[in-house]
């Protein structure tokens, strides 16, 4: 079993002054499903882009851990090789490098040099997966994300997620501009995945998703920390009542964005 | 009266020790007493007036031994060091069609026809400009292709031209291509330094397209580090006719290449695409033109660099077309990528057109590596160094996918993946 700890956390973005993330604490263990849900502009982004350790974001204090050591000061890739693993709202296009190229590199970057996946090993592995995402061998061969509608970009972070079997994954919208028959895919996927070994972080805007993708436990975001933590009723209940009930339930100052 | 300047003489040693014919000695002095009141040719934005590229030193026969195998060359007919022959290994299909390959020396003796008939009489001249003088005063090195009429050569001919800086002396070497009326060639050419001595290096390539010929001229250059260097690669390109250029420049030295095609006849076509990396502290400047003279001739410039360290890579882009040359069309792309904050760069589109009837297009940029890929791509555990040679490739692709081969294409695509696993040291 691994853990992802987060603590106290406070960012901001590089460019900015202003603290996105006001304190937020987190911890969970692969094996288990934590979905995060809160307004627009409250930073759930920002958590997972920091967890990931985009450059953009600067921690002005608090911790991230993986089983108990800092990750805090390790660039992106050495981080996606402790095991993190971050579908993105919006995956960059890579002309240049097929998709299938690009996550064979990937696998192999965690593999020490005398232990890298074969070539065959990895077709059959790659497959396989595309059967399960009802994606075709084309998509597997056009350069990466490079002219992907929203919802194939969407479904090639799954692709890339269920290769490269990280240890913990975050998927930051995942669930947006999806079909119905596509979030069904998806969310096979993410299932297949699930066991001991793997855990995983879901932001979502939908309960709906959430009825696909069972969750552990679903946390609440207001304000750039989490404000509220319960089991998958939760979900539901905010689906039901919005942000503003909870928040004046807990007494909170916070804005939400269709307010004046 | 003449006065017999100490050159004069050398040359003059040089052409007795090698029974050179005297026709070409006398082409030699007239350029050797032009030297002194010619100009260094003029490139936009590329200033290498300081650079040792000047080649001035004693015409030698250079006979230092070496062991072919030291030499690294894959499937070569051709392998020539300095000026030793040191292999021509030429397909069947050449000595069944009559194709001439010989060296320098050899095609001055029993090609003196096709020397005379085209040695800088019509792609360049020996006047035009001072290094061009130098050139044919000091010349000990070269080649002689020559496909005849209507010969169309299915398998490809490969050289290497290695410069031999075991010690410190000039590099002076001249490639004569002629496909004559009908013909088709392909053609590979290396070139590659042997030693570390600091030399300069001043190379002539003349490409000869009579009408309805085709050539496929594709050059991967990797000079070494201490060579300052001259390349100068014309095509003079006769009605009809077509020349394919695929250049890699991969040198590690200073170097002003200069890449001309005379589009002299009616519906002549020139397709010039240029890949190079500059690294460590090196400057490559690079100026590309085509000139359309001929009615409805066309010529394409697509050229993509990179940029690694401390190096500078300019790229001028110079399409011009001349009055008179009706339906004629320029077009170029000169793009170029930084890496690193201390990287120069420089895309220069020049466009001189001198006739209504006529289309001409220009692109040009000097950008710098997109934040957001190299995140996306060292989020799945891409070192940086590989994220960024990802990049890269997907910023040259446009002009290795165009290359008309692919064995090119391969050749090149791991000659640039070496240069920049090179250069991302000194990063
Ligand atoms: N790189 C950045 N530069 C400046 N401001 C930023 C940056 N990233 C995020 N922000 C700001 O921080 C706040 C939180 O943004 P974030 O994208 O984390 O929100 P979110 O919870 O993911 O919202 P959504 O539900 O709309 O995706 C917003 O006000 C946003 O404008
Ligand atoms: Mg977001």
């Amino acid at each position: 079993m691994a853990t992802l700890e987060v603590k106290d956390l406070h960012v901001k973005a590089k460019e900015e002054q202003r603290e996105i993330l006001t304190g937020v604490n987190l911890t969970m263990s692969t094996g288990e499903i934590h979905a995060i849900m809160g307004p627009n502009g409250t930073g759930k982004s920002t958590l997972s882009e920091s967890i990931m350790g985009n450059p953009d974001y600067e921690i002005l204090s608090g911790d991230i851990l993986i089983d108990g050591q800092s990750i805090v000061g390790l660039p992106v890739d050495q981080r996606a090789r402790a095991g993190l693993f971050l579908a993105m709202q919006y995956p960059a296009e890579i002309p240049g490098i097929t998709n299938a190229e690009f996550i064979r590199a990937a696998i192999n970057s965690r593999r020490p040099e005398d232990d890298q996946m074969s070539i065959p090993a990895f077709l059959q592995k790659l497959d396989q997966t595309l059967t399960t995402l009802d994606m075709t061998q084309e998509m597997s061969e056009r350069y990466l994300n490079e002219g992907f509608s929203g919802g194939e970009k969407k479904r090639n972070e799954i692709l890339q997620l269920m290769m490269i079997e990280p240890k913990f994954a975050i998927l930051d919208e995942i669930d947006s501009g999806l079909d119905i028959d596509a979030l069904k895919v998806v969310s096979r996927g993410v299932n297949a995945m699930r066991g001991p070994e793997f855990g995983s972080l879901i932001i979502t805007h939908y309960q709906r998703l959430l009825n696909y993708i069972k969750p552990d436990v679903v946390h609440v975001m207001m304000g750039g920390k989490i404000v509220k933590s319960g089991s998958a009723d939760l979900a539901v209940k905010l689906e039901d009542e919005g942000y503003a009930g909870l928040r004046d339930e807990l007494g909170l100052d916070v804005k939400l964005v269709d307010e004046e | 009266m003449t006065v017999v300047t100490q050159t004069a003489q050398e040359i003059i040693e040089y052409a007795k020790q090698t029974n050179e014919p005297d026709w070409f000695t006398t082409l030699r002095l007239q350029a050797d007493q032009a030297v002194a009141e010619l100009a260094l040719p003029n490139f936009q934005k590329i200033n290498y007036r300081s650079w040792p590229i000047n080649v001035t030193q004693r015409p030698e026969v250079n006979e230092e031994p070496i062991e072919l195998t030291e030499l690294a060359t894959q499937q070569a007919n051709i392998v020539q060091l300095g000026s030793q022959l040191l292999q021509a290994d030429l397909p069947a299909e050449f000595k069944e069609k009559g194709v001439i390959v010989c060296d320098w020396l050899t095609a001055l003796k029993e090609h003196a026809d096709l020397v005379q008939k085209y040695f800088m009489t019509k792609a360049t001249k020996p006047t035009e400009n001072r290094l061009n003088a130098e050139h044919v005063a000091h010349l000990t090195s070269g080649l002689l292709i020559y496909v005849p009429k209507n010969v169309v050569l299915k398998q490809p001919l490969t050289s290497y031209f290695f410069q031999d800086a075991r010690q410190s002396r000039d590099y002076v070497h001249h490639l004569l291509l002629i496909a004559d009326r009908g013909s088709e060639l392909s053609y590979l050419e290396n070139t590659g330094t042997y030693g570390q001595q600091e030399c300069p290096a001043n190379i002539i390539e003349e490409v000869i397209a009579e009408p309805g010929s085709h050539i496929k001229f594709a050059s991967v250059d990797r000079l070494g580090e201490h060579t300052t260097a001259y390349l100068n690669r014309r095509g003079y390109l006769e009605q009809d006719a077509r020349i394919d250029w695929s250049m890699g420049m991969m040198n590690d030295g200073n170097i002003v290449g200069d890449f001309d095609s005379e589009l002299v006849g009616a519906g002549s076509h020139a397709e010039v695409k240029v890949v190079a990396i500059s690294t460590g502290q090196q400057v490559q400047g690079i100026d590309t033109r085509v000139t359309n003279y001929g009615q409805h001739s066309l010529g394409n410039i697509l050229q993509h660099g990179v940029i690694l360290a401390e190096s500078s890579l300019i790229f001028n882009g110079i399409g011009h077309i001349v009055h008179g040359a009706k339906g004629a069309e320029a077009q170029q792309e000169s793009r170029v990528l930084m890496l690193s904050t201390k990287a120069r760069g420089d895309a220069n589109p020049i466009l001189l057109i001198d006739d209504n009837d006529v289309v001409a297009g220009h692109a040009a940029s000097v950008g710098r590596v997109d934040e957001q890929k190299m995140y996306y791509l060292m989020s799945r555990g891409i070192d940086q160094a590989t994220a960024e040679r990802l990049v890269i490739r997907g910023f040259l692709g446009p002009v290795l996918s165009a290359l008309p081969s692919k064995e090119v294409r391969d050749i090149l695509a791991e000659m640039i993946e070496r240069k920049l696993i090179n250069g991302q040291k000194d990063e």
